[in-house]
């Protein structure tokens, strides 16, 4: 199979995963009991009529086979519903708060990168001495601290006790300067990443941990190959050889990697937006829960998990693209 | 397998550990060897010890959690002249009156013993619901785990063994499970299953559920490998149903992987769980649930008591480092080309 051929197959297996992932988020919303009218009045008194006439014009009065075709004709057209009890579309909701998870997301990846390789490299390169012993030590406590409660101890720490750091909010860069009180961009750019600091880390340390891990085995089984032993017996240089022969090939798994912890990112997005009062997709969500405003609740479930999908999809196009040695579409 | 049973004998526990490369891989499967290299572990005797303690401490909560009591000079504390003090619920709530709200840890100005980790906003002892929180998270992590354990050995059970297009039907689902993030997966399902009165029980098995995905894939590709073995063509020749096939052979030779995936995936789920009681749809108040605590803790105490927020988080560290280190050293011991 072609690269071409692969990539216009990989698509093609993205689909109905999608449709999966709309008839899980239809049927859970739809398992909820009593209608939906109902739930978003919330036990208020109102005349059968009205409740009638909602339905109607939502179209909530249709069997369910039904709805679910609606639902889908929509997606597919772009349309992820209509929010009754916001009275507004779920898209504009969501374009609205994606910014703000946007940044925190990419600023954790990038974090969680930059941090990472570097680490694991140097305890890759010193095995079983003790800087390899404290990478260790990082990744698994890395690993097994909840991010919110980093994220609680990192705003005792540098916003309660110190007072250095801001504990909530997030200041956007994309917005004028003047709006949000700042004379100029670079004042800006510099609140964005005072409040940007303490969540990024907070929702970064689970990835670098797994990162570091990945990394970390993945140089010691890259400097244990033939052609590294080969480049040595040459007499080229050890910095030479991490750099040219081993971390090449050790990266592919980090990409890998990186799609797949997409969706853990997103779920974390969601705790971290609570602890520090950021106003993003995780908080939007948590709110449409509270509020039972199915819709809404469709529409970021379904979003979220197609995120992840084409995240997925396009790693594994990738992976293709730069591995001349994966074979595509081969199966076991 | 048979090799792997004569080989082991030959390689008995505490036999110098050989190292070379190109040693027969099965020879290392073995339960009786791994067993015996994880004793020889660090890390993983470190994590068992921590998993075994925390287990035993929420065994015995009840009784460890008035050990702060009668270790710390309780007769001053304020349920001390109870009937049955081995018993008391850590949810109850002292009188009125005698509570002693948001005191701090015993080493802190302010602090008493009676109190070695403090009082909460409401008076109650901070020591004995962090025990009691043991109690929840532990079976929490593992009932959720199993649930995942059971549906994925099943999923990936019979779609390996079948393959075509009932294997495309259900790894479809099951990448589709994958795909949303598990934390809102859960969440939409306990909102809407529940009624809109979320309960700890609903998140087991949300998350159980959730899990499902993992461990189907596990043992999917160790059936994939598995089912090709002769003994699976001999049953099949021999007129053995497929049921009894799977059940009798593909599942048991295809589980140690899984067992150790489960071993690392108790520490994920209690990492969920936590972080779905911090939400409020897990473990409802006044259940002494960990991530519960610190809702409370973040909500309202971020600045007046951070000791609120301090040991709750550090009970959950410590519990799925213990699991982590646990299933690291298990994994080791059983894949032995990633030698530390």
């Amino acid at each position: 199979m072609g690269l071409l051929k692969y990539t216009i197959y990989r698509l093609l297996q993205a689909i109905p995963v999608l449709i999966g992932i709309s008839i899980i988020t239809f049927v859970l919303a739809n398992l909820a009991p009593g209608d939906p009218v109902r739930l978003m009045l919330q036990g208020q008194q109102v005349d059968e009529e009205l409740v009638r006439a909602i339905e109607q014009r939502y179209g909530l009065d249709q069997p369910l086979h039904v709805r679910y075709w609606n639902y889908m004709t929509g997606l597919v057209q772009g349309d992820l519903g209509y929010s009754i009890h916001r009275d507004r579309p779920v898209s504009d909701l969501m374009v609205e708060r994606a910014g703000p998870t946007l940044l925190l997301v990419v600023s954790a990846y990038v974090f969680a990168i930059v941090t990472a390789i570097p680490l694991g490299i140097i305890a890759a390169k010193r095995r079983n001495k003790p800087t390899d012993h404290v990478s260790r030590i990082v990744a698994l406590v890395g690993v097994s601290t909840p991010s919110f409660w980093i994220g609680i101890m990192l705003i005792i720490i540098f916003a309660v006790q110190l007072g250095w750091l801001p504990s909530a909010g997030l200041v956007y860069p994309w917005q004028p300067p003047e709006a949000a009180g700042y004379d100029n961009h670079l004042q800006l750019w510099a609140a964005t990443i005072e409040h940007l600091l303490l969540p990024m880390i907070a929702l970064g340390t689970l990835q670098m941990a797994t990162l570091m891990r990945v990394e970390r085995t993945q140089m010691i089984d890259s400097l244990q190959q033939e052609y590294v032993k080969l480049a040595r017996a040459y007499g080229v240089p050890e910095r030479t050889i991490l750099r040219k022969h081993a971390f090449r090939s050790a990266q592919l798994p980090i990409i890998t990697i990186i799609g797949l912890n997409l969706s853990t990112a997103l779920g974390g997005a969601v705790l971290i937006e609570t602890v520090f009062a950021i106003n993003g997709m995780g908080r939007l969500f948590i709110e449409a829960i509270q509020q039972l405003d199915y819709q809404l609740i469709m529409g970021i479930t379904m979003v979220l998990g197609a995120i992840f999908v084409i995240g997925v999809v396009i790693t594994d196009i990738s992976y293709a693209y730069i591995d001349p040695r994966v074979t595509y579409g081969e199966r076991e | 397998m048979a090799t792997t049973e004569s080989q082991l004998e030959e390689q008995e526990p505490g036999a110098p550990e050989a190292t070379t490369d190109d040693e027969d891989v099965e020879a290392r499967v073995g339960w009786r060897y791994t067993l015996a290299k994880v004793k020889r572990d660090a890390t993983a005797r470190i994590g068992f010890y921590i998993v075994a303690i925390v287990l035993v401490i929420a065994a015995f909560a009840a009784v460890d959690s008035n050990l702060s009591r009668l270790t710390f000079g309780a007769l001053s504390d304020y349920r001390a002249a109870q009937a049955l003090p081995f018993f008391e619920h850590p949810t109850a709530l002292p009188e009125s009156g005698e509570a002693q709200r948001n005191v701090p840890p015993a080493f802190v100005d302010g602090g008493t013993l009676s109190h070695p980790l403090g009082t909460d906003p409401q008076g109650r002892d901070y020591f004995t619901r962090i025990v009691y929180g043991s109690q929840v998270s532990v079976s929490v992590g593992l009932v959720a785990t199993a649930i995942g354990l059971i549906g994925g050995t099943i999923v990936g059970a019979i779609s390996g063994y079948y393959g075509g297009w009932v294997d495309d039907v259900l790894m479809r689902a099951v990448e589709t499970l994958y795909a949303i993030p598990p934390l809102v997966l859960i969440i939409v399902f306990i909102v809407f299953v529940s009624d809109g009165s979320p309960d700890i029980r609903y998140a087991v098995i949300g998350v159980g559920i959730t899990f499902i995905p993992v461990f189907a894939r596990i043992i999917r590709s160790r059936v994939l490998s598995v089912r090709e073995m002769d003994y699976i063509e001999a049953a099949r020749a021999a007129g053995v149903k497929d049921r009894n096939i799977i059940r009798r052979h593909v599942i048991p030779n295809s589980f140690a992987p899984v067992l150790v995936y489960a071993t690392l995936q108790i520490g994920v789920t209690i990492l969920i769980v936590a972080g779905l009681s911090f939400l409020g749809y897990g473990a409802q108040p006044p259940t002494p649930d960990w991530g519960e605590m610190l809702r409370i803790a973040h909500g309202r105490y971020m600045h007046s008591n951070i000791w609120l927020s301090i040991w709750p988080g550090l009970a959950i560290l410590v519990t799925i480092m213990g699991f982590n280190l646990f299933g690291d050293g298990l994994q080791d011991a059983l894949d032995p080309r990633i030698k530390n």
